[in-house]
């Protein structure tokens, strides 16, 4: 997802954003926890796109060039405020971290997956896939090549990065369907997770509920419930801990609180005005008068809801081997932007919980699925039910009126697709350039977010665009190729526009 | 709903300017197919072409002859899909060839234009489906222009096939189309309970109330009820637990002041503005900008020449008030 043409792109502003506020202070609280020697656990998924947009050097260099306007950003800020000692501090902090932040970005020659891995490789973080492009799997079910494809696109491109085939996938959207199971195995995965009532509704009734693992029924993938209460704990919006009033207020950014020539040079080009990620305030309560950010208070509210997070499931995992008989396995899956992105102090709360399962008790530890089930490699048989964690639980997020007329679009191009992987068994040259170019634009076409912003019901122009475009160059190379009259300088321009997962082999798509 | 209006948040921030140049690029295909007119006599078409290139795809406007700019309404074949929505409801979609259709009016003559459209849907739960043997069915009449339909099978946990055909006046029903078949999912746990992993029906109350977080003494009946009020779905590409203020009123109004300061001196000069020290342009010029609280601020500025002989120290004073 670049755009070579043009610098400023709505996935590579999210980009930009995440690696600042999300993964950069994630591998500082890796790092801290290895320099201190606290054993810790944690399951990551790290998509083939994300890691595609990690490893590109044009989305690096830009990377960089962003992260140094925001740090002038902040030594202007720091002039500004001082006449405004609790701002002034603030202006400070986010210097602080944006300079860390890039100080971390380069430290690891500029590609973060190099630091997943590093800590994949000590034992600590256990990295899974995810669907090539994302796709809502349960609307692909009808032409099955195509749940394939994601899956063994996105096995083999984790294995080129990783050196090591994944062992676990998270099914994008969490969206399972019976049957999906078969096609993991197949690439060689493992295990995989559902939301809980994947498992709770699955047949027969799985007798631990989502407190242990279940294996498929015909395949022996393993396959993980979420629990719903330490969710809760975190998301809800009425008692998660992300709403404490000593935390960072999301809403309030100098990018729309400023005076606008002074912030023109920091927000989007065209003057429309953009998140900066310079947030002074913190919630303070429920209604608009905000009080500024204390960076203590927060830290202090962090430890405590780290606590109050480690003792419930003290609690929970105690009450539940006296009903089980057996240690159960508590999995709490939460988008990663979630921490450092929404909730400011997350990696701090993330941080903190992991001191203190390590050295403050012993009744509860971290692993990961695999280390569950190389412990426990006996686990009951079922099929999970049809299930994702979107929006009412199934699929009705990615079908419904405003965006169910893509499927009739997409499945003829999956059809297409297979009709050309088994019509041209061996191609070479331009042919098999053709083709696996032919696969990237079906890849990219899938992908559900382009369903799921359509769904939204505002802004879907982009998400059209996108739509359309990628069937759109999918269908000219299908009938370029039948036609045996494939261009080549058009080819060429496209592949250097949609140049993800270089190594592609359009075979997979049978 | 929460989960989404914090995904338009994140969109509204970046998309309101690209937004209006697909517009246009809708505009500028609108009128090339339709007229005669080159594009260089459409008004503000250059204006247009740049606002287009920048969101879009270069290679859309140089190859639009060849490139068309929208999918094609059809793809000529007799298709129906059969798509599971929740444990309730199915999707379908269905597309036609022209040729099938004028197949059926020669052969059904006056027959067809009387008959009613009809979509049959087969439980053909735990049985292979011969179109003759299903456990049930029921028909739903939709519409000429209809090409899709959203089905309330009001049947969780069963199969279902459907048949897209005409019924008769004389009540023969002529299918059509066939769709695949495919399966809802429970609503609820399963009453199938493994033997060999039996487990007494209380314990399992309690796990099930326990996965859904509600507590240690839920029903089972309720939970998923339960589950769907809280509204306890994650999604999508982004989704914030965190409130958005409330605007308690839509009337509002912000007023803030800040103070710039600017000056020159030599370019190797050496400048604290309140004793900090502060760096000059290479011609010597600087700005520097304040927030600027109530009351009173005195802001020596001083400049010292680069041999340290020669110093100047000018002194704004300003006061701020706000009634």
């Amino acid at each position: 997802m670049r755009h070579p043409e043009h610098e400023d792109f709505l996935e590579e502003d999210w980009l930009y954003e995440a690696i600042t506020e999300t993964y950069v202070p994630l591998i500082s609280v890796f790092e801290g926890l290895v320099n201190d020697g606290i054993d810790f656990r944690i399951t990551l998924t790290l998509s083939p796109t994300l890691i595609s947009m990690l490893s590109d050097s044009l989305l690096q260099e830009r990377y960089l060039k962003h992260i140094n306007k925001l740090i002038e950003l902040t030594q202007r800020e720091m002039e500004r405020t001082r006449w405004q000692e609790p701002f002034r501090r603030l202006a400070e902090m986010y210097f602080h971290k944006f300079s860390h932040a890039r100080d971390t970005f380069q430290r690891y020659s500029c590609n973060l997956v190099y630091a997943f891995k590093k800590f994949q490789d000590l034992g600590k973080v256990e990295i899974i896939t995810c669907g090539a492009t994302h796709g809502f799997f349960p609307l692909m079910d009808v032409c099955r090549d195509s749940v394939r494809a994601q899956v063994k696109v996105a096995a083999g491109h984790y294995e080129s990065v990783f050196g090591r085939r994944p062992r676990g996938i998270w099914l994008p959207e969490c969206g399972f369907l019976p049957g999906h199971d078969e096609i993991l195995r197949e690439a060689g995965i493992r295990y995989f997770f559902t939301d809980s009532h994947g498992l709770l509704h699955g047949s027969p009734r799985p007798k631990y509920g989502v407190f242990a693992p279940v294996y498929c029924k015909g395949t022996g993938v393993a396959c993980f419930g979420r629990d719903l209460e330490s969710s809760k704990q975190v998301w809800s919006s009425i008692e998660g801990y992300p709403g404490d009033y000593n935390y960072r207020e999301f809403y309030r950014d100098i990018g729309f609180d400023l005076e606008f020539e002074y912030i023109k040079p920091y927000i989007h080009p065209d003057g429309v005005r953009i998140n900066t990620g310079v947030k002074y305030y913190r919630i303070t309560g429920t209604g608009n008068h905000k009080e500024p950010y204390v960076p203590e208070w927060a830290r202090e509210r962090a430890a405590e809801h780290a606590g109050n997070f480690m003792f419930n499931r003290q609690k929970q995992a105690c009450y539940l081997n006296d009903l089980m008989g057996k240690p159960p396995i508590i999995v709490s899956p939460y988008d990663a932007e979630l921490f450092g992105h929404w909730w400011y102090e997350g990696p701090m709360w993330l941080d903190f919980l992991f001191r203190k399962v390590a050295c403050d008790q012993n009744e509860i530890r971290m692993i990961t699925p695999p280390e569950y089930l190389a412990e426990n490699p006996r686990n009951q048989v079922i099929t999970p039910s049809l299930s994702s964690w979107g929006y009412k639980g199934y699929s009705e997020m990615w079908l419904q009126g405003a965006n169910d007329w893509i499927y009739r679009h997409l499945h003829v191009a999956s059809e297409r697709m297979s009709e050309l992987a088994r019509g041209y068994p061996a191609a070479q040259g331009l042919l098999r350039r053709a083709l696996n170019q032919a696969l990237r634009e079906l890849l990219l076409a899938q992908s559900s977010d382009w369903a799921f912003i359509l769904g939204t019901g505002t802004h879907t122009s982009y998400a059209v665009r996108r739509t359309k475009d990628h069937l759109l160059r999918f269908n000219r190379i299908y009938e370029d190729i039948k036609a045996n009259n494939i261009n080549e300088n058009w080819l060429s321009d496209i592949e250097h526009k949609d140049n993800l997962f270089p190594n592609i082999d359009y075979q997979v798509h049978q | 709903m929460r989960i989404l209006n914090k995904v338009k948040e994140k969109l509204k921030k970046i998309i309101p300017v690209r937004f209006t140049s697909l517009k246009s690029t809708k505009k500028k295909s609108a009128a090339t197919e339709t007229g005669p007119l080159s594009p260089k006599e459409i008004p503000g078409f250059q204006e247009t072409i740049a606002v287009n290139t920048k969101f879009s795809h270069p290679e859309d406007s140089r190859r639009r002859s060849t490139m068309p700019q929208e999918l094609p309404s059809c793809y000529d074949q007799d298709k129906i899909i059969l798509q599971v929505r929740d444990p309730r409801w199915l999707h379908t979609y269905w597309e036609l060839r022209n040729q099938t259709i004028e197949g059926l009016k020669n052969k059904l003559g006056d027959d067809f234009y009387r008959a009613r459209k009809i979509l049959r849907v087969y439980d053909v739960t735990n049985i292979i489906f011969n179109g003759f043997n299903a456990n049930s069915f029921f028909d739903i009449q939709y519409n000429d222009f209809a090409n899709s339909w959203y089905i309330d099978t009001a049947g969780p946990g069963r199969s279902w096939c459907v048949d897209l055909g005409l019924m008769l006046t004389d009540g023969r029903f002529i299918t059509i189309l066939r769709s695949n078949v495919v399966q809802t999912p429970l609503d609820g746990p399963s009453w199938i309970t493994d033997e060999e992993w039996m487990i007494p029906e209380d314990i399992f109350a309690r796990l099930y109330g326990m996965g859904f977080g509600l507590g240690k003494s839920s029903p089972v009946g309720g939970a998923w009820q339960q589950r769907l009020k809280q509204g306890l779905f994650s999604s999508g590409i982004s989704s914030s637990p965190v409130r958005k203020e409330v605007k308690e009123r839509s009337f509002w109004m912000k007023v803030d002041c800040e103070l710039i300061v600017y000056g020159a001196t030599q370019p190797d000069a050496k400048v604290t503005v309140q004793g900090e020290p502060i760096n000059l342009r290479p011609d010597g010029t600087f700005t520097l900008r304040y927030y600027l609280p109530d009351g009173k601020q005195v802001i020596p500025v001083k400049a010292t020449s680069a041999d340290k002989l020669e110093e100047r120290v000018i002194t704004p004073i300003v006061t701020r008030e706000t009634r």
